[in-house]
């Protein structure tokens, strides 16, 4: 058996029949706003977005072409885990897990990122446990500011030496990080001692 | 040669001073209206972004300088003329390449019988301010107006393509059905004024109703405002009527067209706006009266008066059109981006069952009343 849901439509009343003074009530909604609009301008929600911006909730406050952040000894503080590969939505980064005699053991031999199939969601930054990738070059692929615009095709296809150029300063965050780092510290330790 | 000249000018010296006369008031008159109709397309952008609490075209500069979106429509022009012009193979090339400019000049032909402003004195030659003054010049108007439907209907039915064909044919249907509301919604403002000249019934409605109501056409015949405005944006092809190019649906007549071709349609549209609020203007909201101004200055009705010298007055009641013009087409804009699209049979059915009986009987009333009055006044 169907089960057949009746739906009652209200019947217009006389005055919404007559339809003028419903249409003089819908000026009266367009109208508030245009008026509201017009002289408050400010209550318009648009931001005219390469002039300001907002930050956005979550770790990818910014979201403009990637880069991967460098440890103290110019290492990539990337550990080649794959989160970032795995929860990209457009499948655009291609890493190759390399061994190093860094006590984290692991490094990314290639490190891809094809800006082309990229949506910009900023997953990657949320997803990755080292804070090694990140969005914050405020260079929009293909955009003005965009240094390797002019390369075409080619110049949306980021390899591991494009990531880590950009912005060497030097991160300290991180659980790997900290033992990387003092690893370093150890191995400066033991050549003084020597 | 110089003796030619002046022969020339003294036997023909009225008609010289008409033709330069003529050319110049056209001139004016149909530049003023362009510029309008320019600030008009950038206007109507402005207000539905507004509407819909947005900010809408801010970005085109020139050396940075946007003075909030006015350089859009440039923009604009500068786009669509750089645009391919294209043909579809299967259209038929004269007509297609026709329809545009018949719709663009049957539009700006009605312009010449718009009283624009009473006269002007310059170098004490009397200037009226109107560019053909006829006595029939609101059936000159109705007449060349209807004109516009072999725009969209020859534009729709020789580009080939079903959406156009479409498209079309609710064009066709529409404004042919309109067009006759139009007419009878304009019948009693000519029994009421007793003149078909567009001149004289704008004479007529500086004259006051019990000595202080302007004798408007909306204090007379506000139903026939109302049916006329209806009508009006119906004839415009603008929502709530809008089916025939239904922007989110079949995309309309227009479909096949490009570059300045489209161009051509879309001020044909924003140029019907302005030719739509002149009418209202002119029929129902005094043309260019100013309340209480008389040839002489203000002559309130209770108070004293005030004396204006000529010059001022005239200058005034073009800028009273101007501003009127101006407003109606915004509060057009408004309406379009209030109201939702009817459906098709919805209009039709508006137009035949709702809107012509009504327009009949409100003008079988009106000539009842008058002919129990005798003659008004006016």
């Amino acid at each position: 058996m169907i089960k057949v849901k009746n739906i009652k439509i209200r019947e217009l009343n006389i005055w919404e029949r007559i339809y003028i003074p419903e249409i003089i009530r819908g000026l009266g909604v367009t109208l508030r706003h245009l008026f509201s609009n017009l002289l408050n301008p400010s209550s318009i929600p648009t931001i005219s977005y390469p002039e300001e911006k907002v930050l956005l909730p979550g770790h990818a406050k910014e979201r403009s072409r990637h880069r991967i952040k460098l440890r103290k000894d110019g290492t990539p503080k990337c550990v080649a885990c794959m989160l970032c590969a795995t929860i990209c939505p457009a499948k655009c980064i291609h890493i190759e897990a390399g061994e190093t005699e860094n006590f984290v053991e692991k490094y990314p031999k290639k490190f891809d990122i094809d800006l082309s199939r990229c949506v910009m969601c900023g997953l990657c930054v949320e997803a990755c446990p080292e804070d090694a990738i990140i969005m914050d070059t405020e260079e929009i692929p293909g955009g003005a500011k965009d240094r390797n615009a002019s390369y075409g095709k080619d110049g949306l296809y980021a390899t591991k030496e494009q990531l880590f150029e950009k912005k060497r300063e030097i991160s300290t965050f991180g659980a790997a990080n900290r033992l990387a780092n003092e690893f370093l510290l150890s191995k400066e330790r033991g050549n003084r001692n020597d | 040669m110089q003796d030619i000249l002046l022969n020339l000018w003294i036997s023909h010296k009225t008609q010289i001073v008409f033709v330069i006369e003529s050319f110049l008031k056209a001139t004016i008159f149909l530049n003023g209206i362009m510029a309008f109709t320019a600030l008009l397309t950038l206007g109507e952008r402005k207000v539905s972004a507004l509407m819909q609490d947005r900010i809408g075209p801010n970005r085109a500069s020139i050396f940075g300088l946007t003075l909030g979106g006015l350089f859009h429509p440039i923009a604009d022009g500068i786009k669509l003329l750089t645009k391919e012009d294209f043909i579809p193979e299967k259209a038929d090339k004269v007509f297609f390449t026709i329809a545009p400019i018949i719709g663009l000049v049957s539009v700006l032909t009605c312009f010449a019988f718009i009283p624009f402003g009473n006269h002007i004195e310059i170098l004490g030659h009397k200037v009226r301010l109107l560019i053909a003054d006829i006595d029939s010049s609101v059936f000159m108007i109705m007449a060349i107006s209807s004109m516009a439907i072999y725009s969209p209907f020859m534009g729709g039915y020789f580009s080939g393509n079903n959406f156009a064909f479409l498209g079309a044919m609710r064009a066709a249907a529409q404004m042919i059905s309109y067009e006759s509301v139009i007419g009878l919604s304009l019948i009693p403002m000519l029994i009421i004024y007793s003149s078909a000249s567009m001149s004289e019934i704008v004479v007529k409605q500086g004259n006051l109703l019990m000595a202080f109501i302007p004798a408007w056409g909306i204090f007379l015949q506000p139903l026939s405002f109302l049916i006329f405005l209806t009508a009006a944006v119906a004839e415009n092809k603008r929502t709530p009527f809008d089916v025939v190019e239904g922007e989110s649906e079949i995309v309309g007549y227009f479909i096949e067209y490009s570059s300045m071709r489209f161009g051509a349609f879309m001020f044909a549209e924003f140029v019907e706006i302005i030719l739509v609020s002149m009418l209202s203007v002119t029929f129902f909201l005094g043309g260019w009266q100013v309340p209480y101004l008389s040839e002489n200055g203000f002559n309130f009705p209770f108070s004293s008066a005030i004396s204006i010298p000529p010059i001022i007055v005239s200058l005034l009641q073009v800028a009273s059109f101007a501003i009127k013009t101006a407003l109606f087409s915004v509060f057009l804009l408004i309406v379009r981006w209030t109201l939702p699209r009817m459906r098709f049979d919805q209009i039709m059915s508006f137009c035949w069952k709702f809107l012509l009986p009504l327009a009949l009987a409100n003008l079988f009333i009106t000539a009842l009343i008058l002919r129990y009055l005798g003659t008004v006044r006016l």
